[in-house]
This record gives structure tokens, sequence and C-alpha cells, in this order.
């Protein structure tokens, strides 16, 4: 069965092909052109220099954050809108669990941890089981120092994965820490399309219309409204509107 | 030729087939709901119900216009101005359609779409013309010579006039969005009731300018209430709606004649304003010109004036590579 995975949810593009068999073909890009432009572009690329016909494909598998707002919407409607053009099942799955996934060897105490900006990271733990990784909390924005007050109260040895955890080594704690190595910082469609084969064989698939992004974080307006009753004004007319920020 | 068009540029997740010069279908997810309560488009919201809402309204478009997704022969999508989070989510799953089916993918200028929506179904009608392309984010006259091709002649050099009707509106306590309210209430009123400042009426330029009009009609309004004094509210909407109507009458007008043409459009979601459309008619008959204005469904923004543009740029041999970035910025000419 061949997958197509779509990962966008940090500074990089990622795009593999793949089936039971091994990954086909992948890509990734970290500067240069935006998700926006790379995307639709590296797929053709990955199955024409694979000879393999968009008709081929017999699912869709995107990475859902959490991670960059923008970044997560091109990835998703990309990968939902190529779903539903194929008439091909989609699975969503979390990208900071492909992060785990890829150190599932350790006995140690697993965290997968993204830089979220605005000072934050998002970051979730796990645990090795047979097979893989289990996720042990829930997906969380957090400044560092409270992730590492998290780290201190669990006395465990830990391993970081992701750039979150590489950009803020210097605030979390140093006893019973280790990192992986900066090659395998950013989540990977590689890593999407194994996870996201079984997701496929079981039928556990998401639906076109309900798969979202995971934002964790509210929009800036709705937390002003919520907490303060603040009404943030309509941005000014297209000219002097500011872009929209990655956050 | 069968093209789906999309438009996402703002608060309405847009889809349509058109065909040649019919309009088989068109859908419009409005997201007034969503930023109501914040009496302006919040863009983070905006984007999340573009997202939400693009694959459901492609699904539907091919339905009502009871084609299959085989039969789609070009996908035209709006690649700018607009607010980039949500001109983003459009362009990726026109994209993908676009790579999928194996067909043309069209870039199409968002005010272009306003223009051309006045030509869909008009075989009569031909370039060259002058527009007032007025709405929510958007103030402008251009002339457009052919098809394809613009001349700026003037814009806002402030605020849309779509957002200053919302100001005022939620100054008289009126819900968003205010254009079609100020336009209800006003119906009542006597739109000479407060002579209101016309900003550049004057000057030979042709750009406009709305801040200093709503300030002024603020000012008025918190005047009366530190005053202990009544008004009716239904003048202040008709006194304000005039002045803005006015400056836009007169220039499009100016504009018409100083380039000899005979043919106004009135597009965009203000275009919709009973007000503007009627005045607009009657001055322009005056002086033998004509005034076009696209039926609502396609004054606000909606897909099929993006098909309607893209199959346009189509027939004269124009697509866009799949690299293709939307640009919030993207100018007219
Ligand atoms: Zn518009």
């Amino acid at each position: 069965m061949l997958v197509l995975g779509i990962e966008t949810s940090t500074n990089v593009s990622s795009v593999a092909l793949g089936s039971e068999q091994g990954i086909v073909a992948s890509t990734s890009l970290s500067r240069g052109k935006g998700h926006a432009e790379f995307l639709i572009p590296a797929v053709k690329f990955l199955c024409e220099e694979s000879e393999v016909a968009l008709s081929q494909l017999a699912g869709i598998a995107v990475g859902v954050g959490p991670g960059l707002f923008t970044g997560m919407r091109v990835g998703v409607a990309t990968a939902k809108t190529i779903a539903q053009a194929l008439g091909v099942p989609l699975v969503g799955i979390a990208s900071l669990d492909l992060l785990a996934f890829e150190i599932r060897y350790t006995p140690k105490l697993i965290c997968a941890c993204i830089d979220a900006r605005r000072g934050e990271v998002f970051c979730a733990f796990y645990r090795q089981v047979p097979g893989g990784v289990q996720r042990v909390s829930d997906y969380v924005a957090w400044p560092p120092q409270r992730l590492a007050a998290e780290i201190e109260a669990r006395v465990e040895e830990v391993l970081f994965i992701g750039n979150g955890a590489l950009l803020y080594k210097e605030r979390l704690p140093k006893l019973r820490t280790e990192y992986a190595a900066f090659s395998r910082a950013f989540p990977q469609a590689s890593a999407l399309v194994e996870l996201a084969l079984p997701r496929f064989f079981r039928e556990e698939t998401d639906s076109l219309y309900e798969l979202e992004p995971l934002y964790i974080r509210k929009a800036d307006a709705q937390i002003a409204w919520e907490e303060r009753g603040v009404v943030i004004q309509r941005p000014g007319r297209v000219k002097t509107r500011k872009r929209e920020g990655e956050r | 030729m069968i093209v789906l068009g999309i438009e996402t540029s703002c608060d309405e997740t847009a889809v349509a087939i058109v065909e040649d010069d019919l309009v088989r279908s068109n859908l419009i997810t409005a997201q007034i709901d969503v930023h109501s309560r914040f009496g302006g488009v919040v863009p983070e919201l905006a984007s999340r119900e573009h997202l939400r809402a693009i694959n459901r309204a492609i699904a539907q478009s091919t339905e009502h216009a009871l084609i299959s997704m085989r039969d789609i022969e070009a996908i035209a999508v709006t690649i700018g101005p607009g607010l980039i989070g949500a001109l983003l989510v459009g362009v990726a799953a026109a994209k993908s359609l676009a790579m999928v089916l194996d067909v043309p993918l069209i870039g199409v200028n968002h005010l272009e779409g306003h223009v051309e929506s006045a030509f869909i179904d008009r075989k009569d009608l031909a370039p060259p013309v002058i527009a007032l392309i007025v709405s929510g984010g958007h103030t402008m006259i251009a002339e457009m010579p052919e098809h394809g091709r613009f001349d700026i002649l003037g814009q806002t050099i402030d605020d849309a006039a779509g957002e200053a009707f919302d100001k005022i509106a939620r100054f008289l306590g009126l819900p968003f969005p205010g254009g079609p309210e100020i336009d209800r209430l006003a119906r009542k009123g006597n739109a000479n009731a407060v002579r209101f400042p016309r900003a550049m009426m004057g000057d030979d330029s042709f750009d406009f300018s709305l801040s200093g009009l709503k300030t002024a009609v603020i000012r008025w309004i918190r005047e009366r209430q530190a005053a202990g004094e009544d008004f009716d509210p239904a003048d202040v909407a008709a006194s304000f709606q005039e002045a803005v109507v006015d400056v836009q009458v007169a220039k499009t007008l100016r504009a018409a004649e100083e380039r000899g043409r005979k043919t106004i459009i009135l597009a965009g979601g203000v275009a919709a304003n009973s007000r503007l459309r009627e005045r607009m008619s009657e001055e322009a008959a005056e002086r033998g010109i004509d005034v076009v204005v696209p039926p609502p469904r396609l004054c606000t923004d909606n897909g099929a004036m993006i098909a309607a543009a893209g199959l346009r740029r189509l027939a004269r041999g124009e697509s866009t590579s799949l690299d293709v970035a939307p640009d919030a910025n993207l100018s007219l000419a």
C-alpha cells in the first residue's frame, strides 16, 4: 500500500512516499521556499523520480502538529485536498509523536519538544512500549522553565528530542538528561508514513471534514476576549495589513 | 470549459463551478458568527474556519453543479490581496486539486475577480470600463481598458469603505457586518440632517480618505451624548452614508468622464449598498453613462468571480506555476 506523507508543522517541509516495504522516496527543506511553495512541486518530484503515478497512492498521511499555525494549515489543507481528489483515506498523526517514535529504543522517559515561538515549546512525554512508544502526557505549550520544573520533579533519566529542547538546552536540567542529535530535531514525513501505515491497515482513518491541526493555543483575539473582554480591532486596509505572524 | 474557482482571501470560504458564461454552482460559507463578537475579522480565526470549511465546499460545489471532479478542466484561485493565512488555505487546496486532476492552475487577483464578476452572463458588456471596487478591505477606482489590464486611478489612503461602515455601525450599536445594517437604518433617516465632511472631494485625485469622516461622526455622537441631547441614529446613519456615497459617486463619474468611458462597474461587497447604487445610476444616466452592478451573490466575495477571471486568463493562454505563493499585498496593476 503506497502512502504519501506530508509534515509541515515546523520550519521544515517534509514529504515522503512509502509502503510496508519501506520508504520509496523522501525530501525535506528547511529554508528558502516556504511550505506553500515547496509542497506540491515536491510531491510531483517524488512521484516522477520514483515512477509512482498519483493514482497509485492508497492513502495520505499528515502531521497535524502541534506546531506553527500557518505551516500546519498548509500541510493539512494540502493532504486533505489530495485525499479528496484521489478519493483515498486520510490519517492525521501528531507531529510530536513522530519525534518520539524515532528514538523508541530507549528505556528513558522521552520528551519530544519543538519550538513554539513566543518563548514557549510544544511538548509531550512518551515511554517505550513493544513496537513503538506510548504518550504519557497531554500535548502542552509551556515556557522552558515550566518544562524544567516538570523534569526536576520526575527525578528520572530523560531523553529529549526536537528543536525546542536544543533551543532551550541551557535552561533545562543538566542532570540525568540527554539530547538526540540535531539531525532528528524536526519531525519527518518518513516517520509519519511508517506510523500511519498500521492506521490505514486497521482502517483507523480520519474524516476529511473533521480532521484539524492540534492548535493547543487559542487565537490571540479569543484569549483577549475570554480573559479581559478586550476586542482586537479589525486589521487595517490590505496595504497596511501585517502578515499574520507564524506562532 | 469547466473551471472551479476558490476564494479564501478574507472571511468567506467560497467555491464555485463556472462553465464558460454559466455559473453552475456558487457556494459561500460565511464566517459572520465567528467574527461578529469581535466587531471585525480576526485573521487567525478566519484561517481556522477556512480550513474547516474548504473541503466540504469543494465537494458541494461539484454536487450542486451536477458534475464529477473529473469534469473540471482548470482550477482558479485567489492569490491576493487579502489575509495571508486565509489565502494560504485556498491556494494549498487549489494546487492539490490542479496536481491530482492534472489541469492548469490560474492564480487570480481578488480585485480583478470583483471586476470580472460584472461580465458573467453579460455578453453585451465589454471593456473599456471604469470600476469602483468597494468592500470591507478595499476602496479603489480602476480603469480596465481590456480584460486583464488595469490602471489604478485612485484608492483609499486610510480606511476601506466597509471598515468605516463597520466602525460606525458598532458605535450606533448595530451588529457586524455594519454595511447592510447602516443601509437599512439610513432608509429611515434624513441624509441632510448632519453635514459630515467630504474628504478629498475637491481635489483632482481619485484617492479617498475615510478616517476623518469616521472620526467626525464619532465626535458628533459623543458631543450629543455629553450634552444630553437626543438624536435619531437613523439620521446619523443616513448622513454618514451620504457623505461616503457623495465622494464615491463624484470621483467615479469624473474618472469615467476624464477617460471618456461609457460604462461604470460597481463591484465588491459595499456595491450592494442601495444608496450608492441608486445615486450612481441616477447621476451616471444624466451623463449617458451605464452603470453595471452584479447581482448580490456575485458582489460579495465568491468563487464564481475568481473562476470567471481565471477563464479569461486561461483563454489568453496564461496559467500559474504550482510553486506560486499567495501575496497579501498583491497589486492589481
Ligand atoms: Zn472582496
